[in-house]
């Protein structure tokens, strides 16, 4: 499904629907490892790697194409867009290190509330702030 | 410069809010791994975030060309605070586009870099333009937030219509009393012989006919015509234009014009110039290189105003409509108001020729019987237009651009005028 609203996205060069069809592919995986059982999935990072560079080349993709791009600029994304995934996976790892290392407890899920609280803060932020 | 959020921005962010609370109520940590990236280059982008100071500079190669020649626009880019992608639009006019190179073109300008770009602009058209505005809008690094501003830093540009070819000029019926190179009907200093006489006192040895001398016992001078300029008013009916696409009646008439006024002005006439329409404009004749540029930049303002007021030639100050002048008018004949004016004129008594820009070219092609009867009844109309003219003894030639030449129509004209003559005397 959420593929399905990946490509729709990128035929329509909605950004709203790209959103959703990433949140979709993230749900399916969500899907899938509520249906595997055993211990954490040790792939994690890797499909974090990859829906994050697979969003960033859609992202890429549904912009407004104005002009003819210097290669240098091109090549300077692709470096980018390279990196960003290397430090999402390393990212991934790291986090999920932490994640099947630490005991679980109050303080944690503590520290979780508050991120994901902030988080959702931060996009009401945006959404009300207007343009300086 | 302007900042406003990129709709990536709030999707990262959305999607790691997601992410995370899913990982949070499913007790998923692989979620919060998936998140992670998304958060982090929203908080990144939110930290790193800078606003570019850009300085922008345009400069042309010249500031005055020929239509159909190429301009070079440069537009120098220095950045005090850079940016990972700038995207640069250099405003130009519809009738000037960017031969190649593309425009906007997108650049990484890095801290303290200057950069220069050149776009080179075909100059498709006659008429007055300003080049440079640029348009910058800037990306970060990870593309959460973009700034924009317009840097106007517009400079003129003149496009000169192209001239016309031209094998020879209208003869003006009658001359002015400045030298020039026309032959006149009256005698005096010239070269062109008109008659003998009988030898008198003051008259130069040099003229002396001796042959005739011989022959008849007695001195006997040579007359000369004399050499004088003429003075040639061109109006240009801008009450209404057939248009279609890029192109219209106004740009061979004008291209005519200008051809016209350079070389009558190159032979020493006096030139002036009416631009008779929805606006007046009116430059009186004079001559030299001083007054082809006045007539040129007159041109470049031109420009078909919609007006539903009746003007006759009494709003054409005097002195601008020399007695004795050549008018030729540039007219598509499609304002009842600009035949109206100039049958006025000729019942002035000026001599004048009217060289009709026809829009024929410019009609769409019929598609039923109903059109093409239109058509016929308009085209009739027309013939009846010049039939006035015609019986008022103003020779009427149809330049149509696409099938022949201005030298062309000149020729008709100078037929008529030779047919004309003869039928006075």
């Amino acid at each position: 499904m959420g593929c399905v609203f990946v490509a729709l996205a990128l035929l329509t060069r909605q950004t709203l629907l790209l959103a959703w069809g990433v949140a979709g592919v993230g749900a399916g995986y969500a899907v899938f490892l509520s249906l595997r059982s055993g211990t954490v999935d040790s792939r994690a990072p890797f499909v974090a790697a990859a829906l994050f560079t697979a969003a960033e080349l859609a992202f890429w993709s549904v912009e407004p194409v104005l002009g003819r791009s210097q290669a240098q600029v091109v090549v300077r994304r692709i470096g980018v867009l390279a990196a960003e995934g290397f430090a999402a996976a390393l990212l991934g790892a790291l986090l999920l290190v932490l994640a099947t290392g630490a005991r679980a407890g109050l303080a944690l899920e503590a520290m979780g509330v508050v991120a994901a609280v902030a988080t959702v803060g931060i996009v009401a932020l945006l959404t009300v702030k207007p343009r300086s | 410069m302007s900042r406003s959020a990129t709709p990536k921005l709030a999707a990262y962010t959305g999607l790691a809010a997601l992410g995370l609370l899913a990982a949070l109520a499913a007790r998923l940590p692989e979620l919060a791994v998936v998140a992670a990236p998304f958060a982090l280059v929203t908080v990144l982008g939110l930290i790193l975030s800078r606003r570019p100071e850009i300085v922008v500079q345009v400069a042309l190669d010249r500031e005055r060309a020929l239509e159909g020649e190429e301009l070079e626009v440069e537009v120098r880019l220095e950045a005090d605070v850079g940016t990972e992608r700038v995207d640069v639009l250099l405003e130009l006019p519809q009738d000037l586009p960017v031969l190649e190179g593309g425009n906007p073109r997108l650049l990484h300008l890095a801290d303290g870099q200057r950069r220069e770009l050149t776009f080179r602009v075909a100059l498709g058209r006659w008429g007055g333009f300003r080049v440079g505005r640029v348009y910058l809008r800037t990306e970060d690094l990870f593309g959460v937030f973009r700034h924009e501003t317009v840097v106007d830093r517009r400079l003129p540009v003149k496009v000169y219509p192209t001239e016309e070819a031209i094998r020879e000029l209208l003869r003006p019926h009658e001359t002015q009393v400045f030298a020039g190179n026309h032959v006149s009907r009256q005698k005096g200093e010239g070269i062109e012989f008109a008659d003998l006489r009988r030898f008198a006192s003051g008259d130069r040895v040099r003229h002396v006919n001796w042959r005739a001398s011989a022959r008849r016992g007695e001195l006997w001078v040579n007359e000369y015509h004399a050499e004088r300029n003429s003075d040639v008013v061109i109006v240009l009916d801008s009450f209404s234009e057939a248009r279609r696409g890029g192109r219209s009646t106004l740009d061979p008439a004008l291209r005519a014009a200008a051809t016209l006024a350079a070389r009558y002005l190159r032979q020493k006439d006096r030139v002036g110039f009416v631009t008779f329409g929805g606006m007046l404009n009116w430059l009186l004749p004079s001559t030299g290189t001083t007054q082809l540029y006045r007539i040129v930049d007159a041109m470049l303002d031109t420009q078909i105003v919609l007006s539903y007021a009746w003007k006759g030639v009494d709003v054409v100050p005097r002195r601008t409509l020399a007695p004795h002048a050549l008018v030729l008018a540039l007219t598509p004949l499609l304002d009842e108001r600009a035949v109206g004016a100039l049958l006025d004129l000729r019942g002035r008594g000026f001599d004048l020729v009217v060289i009709e820009v026809s829009p024929l070219s410019f009609l769409p092609a019929a598609q039923s019987d109903v059109e093409v009867l239109a058509q016929q009844l308009w085209r009739l109309q027309r013939e009846a237009v010049r039939g006035r003219f015609e019986r008022a003894g103003v020779p009427v030639a149809i330049w149509d651009e696409d099938e022949s030449t201005l030298a062309d129509a000149l020729e008709q004209v100078s037929a008529y005028r030779r047919v004309a003559r003869f039928a006075r005397v």
